[in-house]
């Protein structure tokens, strides 16, 4: 029954993706922008016209266009099939090594944040069902209602005002590492991974505290709801009657407390894990305030530049990786709770 | 908090001092970092670009220099050539032949060598038309060298380099003309013909790829510049180091460091903290806030770029004369360079940048006069604005909406003057891939503010030929597809005419069409600037905007 | 057994719950007057740029001038910005469009969504799972991302921002409206209309449509704030709604570049203003999720 579900998730997760890529191939074919012009530039005559165009392969009909960019037509040229996500337009280089470039720092960084933010609210959500009603309890609640309704690229504006440019404690909204620092080699594309990797501390620290400030503004907005969520399961969890039963078996209210923890959690890993999904179209607004150089800063490079090929890959990279936390979610889902397969 | 402050000044004042126990590397903040380093690739028109390949790259000729101007800037001499990799040259104006001896024991990166044959590369290159953008082709065109037509692009067998470029020994070559076009010398001074080192470059070419654009697009592109292509992260940084063996010298400044931050408010942040020592395009306002900050220069030059109004023929009411005038005296010009610019701006008297040779001023002038722009409006029907709604299509202001903040300011103050005297604007910011567009290719922008054309052909001819000649003749940019045979037949005898003198009176004759027609209602010239720290020298402009970090030297 | 919190959580709702009708009611009231009683028309520029707001203990003093007519021309409370708009006038204009889209992109979403979530959570068959998948790779779609790419496909007009939101929230309610739907359909009274002769649709349309309305209209106040911070998010990255049209984001925007020159008042009181509106709706929205529970 388990295996029939996973095969028959993971089935409909491949349909998904195709119709997602051909859907997505063609609405960007919709957009307003004639992107052979930038390519004529300084000459717009009409054989140099017909000439970008075919140099682009927009001359040719749809179909084909959409058969070579999925593959099925090795003759045109590699495709999805192959592993290949196009050339940018704007760069000239492959959106596959633009992507793979941007893409570990938006991971990065949300990485950090959801780490910091649990160590943070989880905690604080259970401390605030174990007393309800307190002051603590309002407070949090209060607070994390709040926290989670605020424009991040708002605070993030505020954050740096604050702390880079009156305090001067966190450093310039440069990137992850000061442009006087040499990189350390890409093995993950992590930097702070790769630097511990090469024997760099120091890289590590800088890129650490480089990262301050971004992940203060996601840890912020991302608190709000996670502690939200953590303190409602908690209090659904503190009064189910197996919770009732420790009581009146006396156990410590310590041990009591861990168990419910563990109730709570179930529930509270589907939302970070969508929340994780969401937030990997939604750090744009963090990445463009501190010049990350993620993907979001890329995506919105490519929508505005009308980059075919880059917005088509990017949109597949975050909705495919989307996708796999949500098949992930509902597989973790299956195995704990059964009658999900149904 | 304070002591943390403290702390953080200190350690950042240790890492500066650190660093400058060596020589100095130079740390220069962009609004981006080359996207390619070919100027026949899709990275050709990015200004951040070009200043990769002008760094990496070496001319033919350029301009000699005068002296520093009022801001501490060196500005060129337009009306004088340099040899650069050519050392001495003559013109044949019987045969309409330039020959050019070559400068011996030219050293570029990784080995490199000039002789003729690189040359001769450079224009097989061009006149291939195989990257994204033909702009190697179309400078040679411009200038008139003979055979870079536009059948090269529906005829393969037009492209090959045939004997209007010839190698006649190894450090001669010359080169022919179908005409006698003035444009020759300028065009070589431009980035889009810059040489390439025809060993290196076919050592990094495929099969599939035979003129390396891949490489050039993605890599390096070998050359004879000052600099060599240390590390190259597109969307990131880009780092040179110091040719050693330049045959001008080895550069001052040893190590380059471009790197890309995005906002114009972190770049002077991070200037002012001392960390970089070089940045641009920081806003009219960032710069006005630099100036008397301790140990920054801002410095600046009248060059070649300016703020226009565009009303297109081919969109009605832009199609009567006194609607163009009437709107023309409504632009508020002392506002704008007020609050847009500080200051940093004059008023622009004509259709060609006034550092520019050939440029004249026209006795036709369009200053602000609200009462006169009434006046014009109610003679022309619409009394007060009454009717002009029907056009209100016509009269969206388009603008790139990339540009808010500094467009915001000047359209905004263009939009409530002209409503103020019944016209009825409204804003219109669009994409700048979108503006592009609608503006080289559909041509349809009835109504636009533009503050991006600056002719790259230093010379008042090569502007006209550029926006004002018909599309029919030739006007490869016309935005407002402004068709006046008369100036289109001035224009063909300019053109091709040896004489200087008579030359630059017919560019008279045009630059008055052009102020009677309202071609365009011309707004200001602004100051190009740059912030620097203190100890930084030697900053020069070019006509290209783009800085050549050979000219640098700290302190 | 029971929750000793209960008699506390009341307390605690009632005042948290009139603060988020306070918010909802002054944004409201300002989406309707607000551009009536601005002192300066927000979209023209004013020749007085870039000036401060006047500090507090001026308020008074300029209130009573204010009022007794002696000034020339309003005084600018929050200062000016970079263009010379007022931005006071602008702060209190923007609900308008900030709402508007908001509750129209909702309210189409929410229409469809609680009518598509009841076919599918009523009639399960073929059709309605496909519904469903389909529905999961809308909402797998990266939130900003496809915004943004929506309105420029569209050009940016108010019209073509509230599609764009509607096309993104539809999943939600759908999916909120198809789960209560699931579980209504087992009840008693479903049974019973059945029994009486009802066809399957009727069913579906007059008893358990009306019963399973309240999820989606209680996460509505919800999504209405995530709207307005959508469109502004829009806005700040320069696809949303076009200037000068007085919207939060897009002061925030322009104002973020004034903000190391020392002068923080254009981006700050719009950053306020949604600060508090969108929390206003979040409170709003809880309280009426636990009045619904309990």
């Amino acid at each position: 029954m388990l295996t029939r579900y996973v095969i028959r998730r993971i089935a409909v997760g491949f349909v998904q993706l195709f119709f997602l890529i051909v859907v997505v191939f063609f609405l960007i074919r919709l957009l307003p922008a004639d992107p052979v012009s930038r390519f004529v530039g300084l000459n717009p005559s009409v054989e140099a016209y017909a000439l970008a165009e075919r140099n682009l392969g927009l001359d040719r009909p749809v179909m084909v266009q959409l058969g070579h960019y999925l593959g099925l037509l090795p003759s045109e040229g590699k495709g999805l099939l192959q592993g290949h996500l196009g050339t940018s337009w704007v760069t000239g280089s492959l959106v596959a090594t633009e992507i793979s470039r941007a893409l570990p720092v938006t991971l990065e960084l949300l990485t950090l944040a959801f780490f910091s933010a649990l160590l943070i609210s989880v905690p604080v959500g259970m401390i605030a069902a174990l007393r309800p009603g307190g002051w603590a309890d309002k407070g949090v609640f209060v607070y994390s209602l709040f926290a989670g309704s605020q424009p991040e690229f708002w605070w993030a504006l505020l954050f740096v005002h604050l702390f880079f440019f009156t305090l001067g404690v966190a450093p310039a909204p440069l990137g992850i590492l000061s442009p006087l620092t040499t990189a350390p080699p890409v093995v993950t594309g992590f930097v702070t991974v790769d630097s511990l990797l090469a024997g760099r501390p120091e890289v590590f620290l800088e890129a650490l505290h480089h990262f301050m400030l971004p992940v203060a503004t996601m840890v912020f907005i991302l608190s709000g709801p996670i502690i939200k969520m953590v303190r409602q399961n908690m209090v659904r969890a503190l009064s189910s009657d197996f919770v009732l039963y420790a009581r009146c078996a006396g156990l410590s209210r310590r041990r009591v407390a861990l168990y419910a923890l563990r109730a709570a959690m179930a529930p509270s890993i589907t939302i970070i894990g969508i929340l994780y999904g969401f937030m990997l179209g939604g750090a744009v607004l963090i990445e463009s305030v501190f010049s990350l150089g993620g993907l979001g800063q890329y995506a919105i490079r490519s929508i505005l530049a009308f980059d075919y090929p880059a917005i088509q890959g990017v949109i597949l990279v975050i909705t495919a990786i989307s996708l796999l936390v949500y098949l992930a979610l509902d597989l973790i889902h299956a195995f704990i709770d059964p009658r999900v397969t149904f | 908090m304070t002591t943390f402050k403290q702390i953080a000044q200190v350690s950042l004042i240790a890492i500066v001092s650190a660093t400058a126990a060596q020589a100095q590397d130079l740390l220069f903040l962009a609004e981006d970092v080359p996207a390619g380093l070919n100027y026949d690739g899709p990275a050709a028109a990015i200004p951040t670009s070009q200043t990769g390949m002008v760094n990496v790259m070496e001319p033919l000729f350029d301009y000699a220099t005068n002296p520093v101007n009022e801001t501490g800037l060196i500005t060129p001499d337009f009306n004088t050539f340099e040899g650069r990799l050519v050392e001495s040259w003559s013109f044949d104006e019987a045969t309409l032949t330039w020959t050019l001896n070559l400068r011996q024991g030219v050293k570029g990166c990784d080995g490199a060598t000039f002789n003729a044959d690189d040359v001769l590369y450079t224009f097989a290159r061009g006149k291939s038309v195989s990257g994204a953008a033909p702009i190697g082709w179309f400078l040679s065109n411009v200038g008139s060298i003979a055979n870079f037509t536009a059948d090269v692009f529906g005829d393969e067998s037009a492209r090959p380099l045939g004997d209007e470029v010839t190698k006649i020994d190894e450090f001669t070559v010359a080169i022919r003309q179908s005409e006698p076009n003035a444009l020759f010398l300028p065009v070589l001074t431009i980035f889009g013909l810059y040489m390439f080192d025809k060993e290196l470059m076919d050592a990094n070419s495929t099969a599939d790829d035979p003129w390396a654009h891949d490489y050039t697009n993605n890599v390096n592109v070998p050359s004879f510049g000052p600099y060599c292509v240390e590390s190259w992260t597109k969307d990131n940084e880009f780092i040179l180091s110091a040719n050693e063996d330049y045959y001008r010298g080895a550069p001052a400044i040893k190590r380059v460091v471009m790197k890309k931050v995005p906002q114009s408010s972190n770049r002077l942040v991070i200037l002012r903290s001392g960390q970089a020592q070089l940045v641009q395009a920081l806003t009219p306002r960032e710069y006005d806030s630099l100036k008397g900050a301790d140990g920054i220069s801002v410095g600046g030059v009248l060059g070649n770029e300016n703020l226009f109004v565009h009303m297109n023929f081919d969109v009605e009411p832009f199609d009567n004369p006194l609607i163009r005038k009437a709107v023309a005296l409504s632009i508020p010009t002392q506002l704008i360079i007020d609050i847009a610019y500080f200051g940093e701006a004059t008023a622009w008297k004509g259709h060609v940048p006034s550092s520019y040779p050939g440029y004249s001023e026209s006795a036709t002038q369009y200053d602000y006069d609200p009462d006169g722009a009434r006046a014009l409006l109610a003679e022309a029907g619409f009394p007060g604005g009454d009717g002009l709604d029907a056009y209100a299509e016509a009269f969206q202001l388009t603008y790139v909406s990339e540009k808010e903040t500094t467009l915001g300011p000047i359209v905004n103050a263009i939009s409530t003057a002209m409503r103020e005297i019944g016209f009825p604007v409204t804003l219109n910011p669009i994409p700048q891939t979108q503006y592009g567009d609608r503006q080289l290719v559909k041509r349809d922008l009835p109504f636009a503010v533009n503050d991006q054309e600056k002719p790259i052909g230093v010379d008042a001819g090569y502007a006209t030929q550029l926006f004002f000649v018909s599309p029919e003749s030739g006007g490869l940019n016309n935005m407002v597809n402004y068709r006046n045979v008369i100036l289109d037949e001035i224009w063909a005898k300019a053109r091709v005419e040896p004489d200087n003198a008579k030359r630059d009176a017919m560019l008279v004759e045009i630059q008055d069409i052009l102020m009677d027609d309202v071609v365009w209602a011309p707004i200001v010239e602004y100051t190009s600037q740059w912030a620097y720290s203190d100890n930084l020298k030697g900053m020069q402009w070019h006509p290209d905007n783009s800085i050549r970090f050979f000219d640098l030297s700290f302190e | 057994m029971a929750n000793p919190p209960t008699d506390k959580v009341k307390k605690r709702v009632d005042w948290l719950f009139w603060f988020g009708v306070a918010i909802v009611a002054t944004v409201s009231f300002l989406a309707v007057f607000g551009a009536a009683i601005a002192p300066y028309d927000p979209t023209l520029a004013t020749v007085r740029v870039s000036v401060p707001p006047p500090a507090l203990s001026e308020w008074p003093g300029l209130i009573w001038q204010n009022l007794t007519g002696q000034l020339e021309q309003p005084p600018h409370w929050f200062g000016t910005d970079a263009i010379g708009f007022d931005l006071f006038s602008r702060v209190i204009s923007a609900p308008r469009i900030d709402l508007t889209i908001a509750l129209a992109a909702n309210g189409l979403s929410l229409v469809l969504g609680i009518f598509l979530g009841l076919l599918a959570g009523y009639f399960r068959n073929f059709m309605t799972e496909t519904l469903m998948r389909v529905s999961d790779v809308l909402q797998s779609f990266p939130v900003f991302i496809s915004a943004m790419i929506l309105v420029s496909l569209a050009g940016r007009s108010t019209e073509n921002i509230v599609i764009a939101l509607a096309m993104l929230y539809t999943p939600i309610y759908i999916r909120l409206t198809r789960a209560e739907v699931m579980s209504q359909r087992v009840r008693g009274y479903v049974e019973a209309a059945r029994a009486l002769g009802n066809p399957e649709l009727v069913v579906a349309l007059r008893h358990v449509l009306p019963n399973s309305l309240a999820p989606a209209l209680i996460q509505s106040s919800v999504t209405i704030g995530f709207a307005i911070l959508l469109t502004a998010g829009l806005s700040f990255v320069g696809a949303g709604v076009r200037p000068p049209a007085p919207e939060w984001g897009l002061m925030i925007s322009s104002g973020a570049n004034q903000i190391v020159l020392g002068e923080w008042w254009p981006s700050v009181f719009p950053g306020i203003a949604i600060s508090l509106t969108v929390f206003g709706f979040a409170v709003l929205g809880n309280a009426l999720e636990r009045r619904y529970d309990s």
